[in-house]
């Protein structure tokens, strides 16, 4: 095991940057997420972990060794694909051997490995079969037989539950898990599925347009978001934002809507508000700090229901305020029908201020 | 309700005669014949005697059906049978090293056009692909004197080389499909897994390309196997001559010996009927690979 230390990591393609300017450090043991839009530049990375790209600038240290320059095979990792490339005609034994030939271990020992992998992961009755007569969940376990028969010091994961149906997709991402858990395993894991990264990872990468921009544990991720790219990436359904104006008066300041009404912040959020470098401040908020109510109450704005969608123990409405669609949950034994006008209260303490110019989270100065 | 329907209309249907298919299957009739008539003929011709075979009207059965003519060709202690011998192996060394020479240079060729991006990547291809746009006699002359001047006029290099110019490009254009097909993550998985990019190719992508590399074989040789233009113009030393040419060339020096000429015929087809019979699986895939995405 060991840890991933990337230092201002660049790939570039002419002028175009895939991965530009990335640092960050997975500790030993840890699960890391890369996660983002198609085309936000996780992949390449992992592919720059793992020496299929050469990179075009930085320093990518696995251990306590520099592996710019070194081979893929010379670099201790192992890897799971999202299309698992199995070797389709090798058989199941033949494919988790392959690593150990390759680095020629004794065929006793090949063989004592394999079937040790093979146990672990519950696929010894599969191992004469070739990959193309097992079930996706099988051919994903022998994927990640393939990358742990060689005891790596590094597992790297691109997207390895997206070609799963639904409901094997969670059971696996518990498998993952476990896996992680039992085998105290650093692992670098890319999806583009949030949900994915925020159950899985200690820590996640949120990354776009090659660029990252925040690393942090989900939770943190979660609570503080750092732009209004990564509030609306994590959080299922995204959190709701509304681009207001800010107005000021001494100490005071509140969120003003062309529509009319006026959102008084607390002395907190005034302060935010007051780094802000322009008057343009979109108020952010997650489903499950709004409050819905019929009626108006002090320090609620006025909204319109656009839809209703109960999911049985919750249920979501989507409501127009200033134009924008906020997702609200509320009880299921509320009864709100479309174009209904409702109210909607805010909760100081949970509530996110960013910089429309920036689209940077604001800060108390 | 659609139970009683389908009860009340099923046999109410009768099919109308399709004539589309009957008349394909008229064309297909006489593509069969039209094909298979003349091989039956110079069978039958070769198990017949010189006499038979010249009769008017013609023996459409052979009355006293002989093989002389094929234990002729195949005795090597006589004229006719060790000449022919000498025409077959030669035919043989030529096309079996214009195949195996194919396959060495399309397959890291076609591989290269799959897998790199280098300068001149679309020129390049589409440059081996245009020489499939002339045919081959166009080029006679220049690759003669092009021959001459290599000191190659009368040697097998001579036809090797030209029959690779004429097979490398479709080789490589087939086989770049099949690479393009198997997915780079195969040769990413076994490069992590300890292979070097060159083992992850010899290991992991040469054995999936197998039907490629058989089906271009068999291209190449049956193209190098059945050529007669370049080998009549290059050769012209009688112990070097290939089948086709010697065939022709041996059996108008006397007066045209009919049976001996089919039977010497029927053995040259044989090797490329069998090619086929066994590899055929392999070349229609080969056609097919990359047309759907599997």
């Amino acid at each position: 095991m060991a840890e991933i230390v990337l230092q201002r990591v660049m790939k570039n393609y002419g002028p175009l940057y895939a991965v530009n300017d990335v640092s960050l450090t997975v500790n030993d043991g840890e699960f890391v997420a890369l996660v983002g839009p198609s085309g936000c530049g996780k992949t390449t990375t992992l592919n720059l972990i793992a020496g299929l790209l050469p990179m075009s600038g930085g320093d990518i240290v696995i251990g306590d060794r520099v592996v710019n320059d070194l081979d893929p095979k010379d670099r201790d990792i192992a890897m799971v694909f999202q299309n698992y490339a199995l070797y389709p005609n090798k058989t199941v034994f033949k494919n988790l051997a392959f690593p150990l030939q390759m680095r020629k271990l004794p065929k006793d020992q090949i063989d004592q490995k394999v079937r040790d992998a093979a146990k672990l992961l519950d696929i010894t009755h599969l191992l004469e079969r070739k990959p193309r007569e097992l079930s996706g969940g099988q051919q994903q376990r022998v994927a990640l037989g393939r990358a742990l028969v060689r005891d790596p010091a590094v597992f790297l994961m691109d997207e390895p539950l997206s070609n799963l149906d639904a409901k094997l997709r969670v059971q696996m991402r518990s498998e993952i898990k476990r896996f992680h858990h039992n085998l105290n395993a650093t692992i670098v894991y890319v999806t583009h599925d949030q949900l994915e990264a925020v159950t899985m990872a200690d820590k996640m990468a949120v990354m776009n347009g090659g660029f990252l921009l925040q690393y942090d544990t989900p939770a943190n991720v979660f609570a503080n978001p750092i732009n209004t790219f990564v509030a609306s990436f994590i959080g299922s359904p995204a959190m709701s934002l509304i681009p207001l104006e800010g107005v000021t008066s001494g100490t005071d300041a509140s969120l003003r809507s062309p529509e009319g009404w006026e959102l008084p912040l607390s002395p907190m959020n005034a302060r935010k508000a007051a780094s802000s470098t322009t008057s343009k401040i979109v108020l952010g908020a997650r489903h499950s700090t709004l409050k819905l109510h019929k009626t108006q109450v002090p320090g609620s704005v006025p909204g319109k229901v656009y839809t209703v969608e109960p999911t049985g123990d919750v249920t979501f409405a989507q409501v127009f305020i200033n134009g924008a669609v906020v997702n609200i949950s509320v009880e299921p034994s509320v009864v709100i029908h479309p174009d209904e006008q409702v109210f909607i209260e805010f909760d100081q303490e949970r509530m996110h201020l960013f910089d429309a110019e920036t689209t940077m989270a604001l800060q108390a100065a | 309700m659609t139970d009683i329907t389908l009860q009340r209309t099923r046999p109410v249907v009768k099919k109308p005669i399709d004539w589309w298919r009957w008349a394909g299957r008229f064309f297909l009739t006489f593509l069969l014949i039209f094909t298979v008539l003349p091989m039956a003929w110079m069978i039958l011709t070769s198990v017949k005697s010189q006499f038979a075979a010249m009769q008017y009207p013609p023996q459409w059965w052979p009355a006293e059906p002989t093989l002389n003519n094929y234990f002729k060709l195949l005795d090597p202690t006589n004229r006719v049978g060790a000449d022919f011998l000498r025409y077959f192996w030669n035919s043989f060394y030529v096309s079996l090293l214009t195949t195996i020479l194919g396959v060495v240079v399309a397959v890291p060729a076609a591989y290269a056009f799959s897998r790199f991006r280098f300068p001149g990547r679309n020129f390049l291809f589409f440059g081996v692909l245009v020489r499939n746009m002339f045919p081959a006699v166009v080029f006679l002359m220049p690759l003669f004197l092009l021959m001459r001047w290599l000191g190659l006029v009368n040697t097998h290099g001579s036809l090797i080389l030209t029959y690779l110019t004429f097979g490398l490009p479709l080789s490589i254009w087939l086989l770049k499909g099949f690479y393009d097909n198997i997915p780079i993550q195969l040769e990413q998985a076994a490069r992590i897994d300890g292979a070097t990019r060159f083992q992850a190719f010899l290991l992991i992508v040469m054995p999936l390309s197998t039907p490629g590399i058989i089906a271009t074989s068999i291209f190449s040789f049956i193209g190098a196997w059945n050529e007669y233009v370049y080998a009549y113009t290059f050769l012209s030393r009688d112990d070097q001559m290939t089948l086709p040419v010697g065939i022709q060339r041996f059996f108008t020096e006397f007066a045209t010996d009919w049976p001996g000429l089919m039977a010497a015929t029927f053995m040259m087809s044989v090797p490329v009927v069998v090619l086929f019979l066994v590899l055929q699986k392999y070349f229609v895939r080969a056609l097919t690979e990359g047309a759907v995405k599997h």
